[in-house]
């Protein structure tokens, strides 16, 4: 199989796994066994690699990866999670982890979007404009 | 002299008897000037035939002279003259070839001092030219090398302040940051988190 009809079968693959536009476990699995009987074992490990990256991306899509300095409150979060969602037009579930590198505030990160705003940004920004 | 002088010189006396006995007659038939002449010319002693002698005498001495001692004398004499008059045509030619050879290499010498008078005038000017384009060379060269160090020691020192400006903004920023890292306690990012959250929703 070439590269372009990998991509191809892994984006139609990601089409069958998602239920109601979010990714669903069950009908992942189901394709996966699927694939396993129906696909020698040359052709199956690309295919699954461009379908695990489809996935990861899919999932990234409906994250709001959450860095934060400081507690951060499951409001806050859900908040975040909440703004992001109705500027996507979709349903983000926030993923929130601890990280006192940013000194303060917090960055999110929604599929290849990234909203920053913490206080290393702000400093390194000085830093840029006085040098 | 000549041989018929000496011939006649030799029997005066039996002329005088022959001169005597032809003047007695002569003398009776002389008449008018020329006989009067005559009478006068033999009582000198010149009886014609003997003048007559003497001129053929004369004649042929004055022949002979002529041919062998005037003439050739004459003709040396004439060979001198033209040979002298030939020098001085020849002294005056070569005078005047002289006058010109002078003339011509004074004129030369004028027009050869004229040249180098020229030649060192040009070369000159040349030294000159070369002089002055020499030193406006320096000179462009001079002001490209000060522009060129100008804008080196510009560049250094604005480089220099961008470097030190950089330093000094990194370790502020970096100060601050450690600052910000010992003295913020949670409930400080907490309500900073709580700004940053309500600062995303407007």
């Amino acid at each position: 199989m070439s590269a372009a009809s990998v991509r191809a079968e892994a984006k139609r693959l990601l089409a069958l796994s998602l239920e109601g536009g979010v990714v669903s476990a069950d009908l992942v699995g189901a394709v996966l066994a699927e694939l396993t009987k129906s696909r020698p074992a040359h052709q199956l490990r690309p295919l699954l690699r461009a379908y695990l990256a489809n996935i990861r991306r899919e999932l990234a899509r409906g994250e709001a990866r959450i860095e934060h300095a400081g507690p951060l409150a499951s409001t806050e979060a859900d908040a975040i999670a909440a703004h992001f969602s109705r500027l996507l037009g979709r349903t983000v579930r926030p993923v929130a982890r601890r990280n006192d590198a940013l000194l303060a505030g917090f960055r999110v990160r929604v599929g290849d979007d990234v909203t920053d705003l913490t206080a290393s940004l702000r400093l390194a920004n000085l830093a840029k404009s006085l040098s | 002299m000549t041989f018929l002088s000496a011939l006649l010189a030799a029997e005066p006396a039996h002329e005088a008897v022959k001169a005597a006995a032809h003047a007695a007659p002569a003398a009776a038939k002389s008449t008018g000037p020329l006989g009067d002449i005559m009478e006068t010319f033999s009582r000198f002693g010149v009886d014609k035939p003997h003048l007559i002698v003497q001129l053929i005498n004369f004649t042929i001495l004055a022949f002979v002279l002529y041919r062998f001692a005037i003439k050739p004398a004459l003709g040396q004499l004439e060979e001198r003259i033209r040979q002298a008059e030939q020098l001085q045509v020849d002294r005056a030619s070569a005078e005047a070839q002289l006058a010109a050879a002078q003339k011509n290499a004074e004129a030369k010498l004028v027009a050869a001092s004229d040249e180098a008078a020229k030649i060192l005038a040009e070369a000159r000017n040349s030294a000159k030219q070369a002089v002055e384009a020499a030193k406006s060379e320096a000179q462009a060269a001079q002001i490209d090398v000060i522009a060129k160090a100008t804008a080196a020691i510009e560049a250094d020192r604005v480089k220099m302040m961008n470097e030190v400006r950089g330093e000094i903004s990194r370790l502020v920023v970096d100060t601050a940051a450690k600052v910000l890292e010992q003295n913020l306690d949670d409930s400080q990012r907490g309500r900073l988190n709580e700004a940053a959250v309500k600062q995303l929703a407007r």
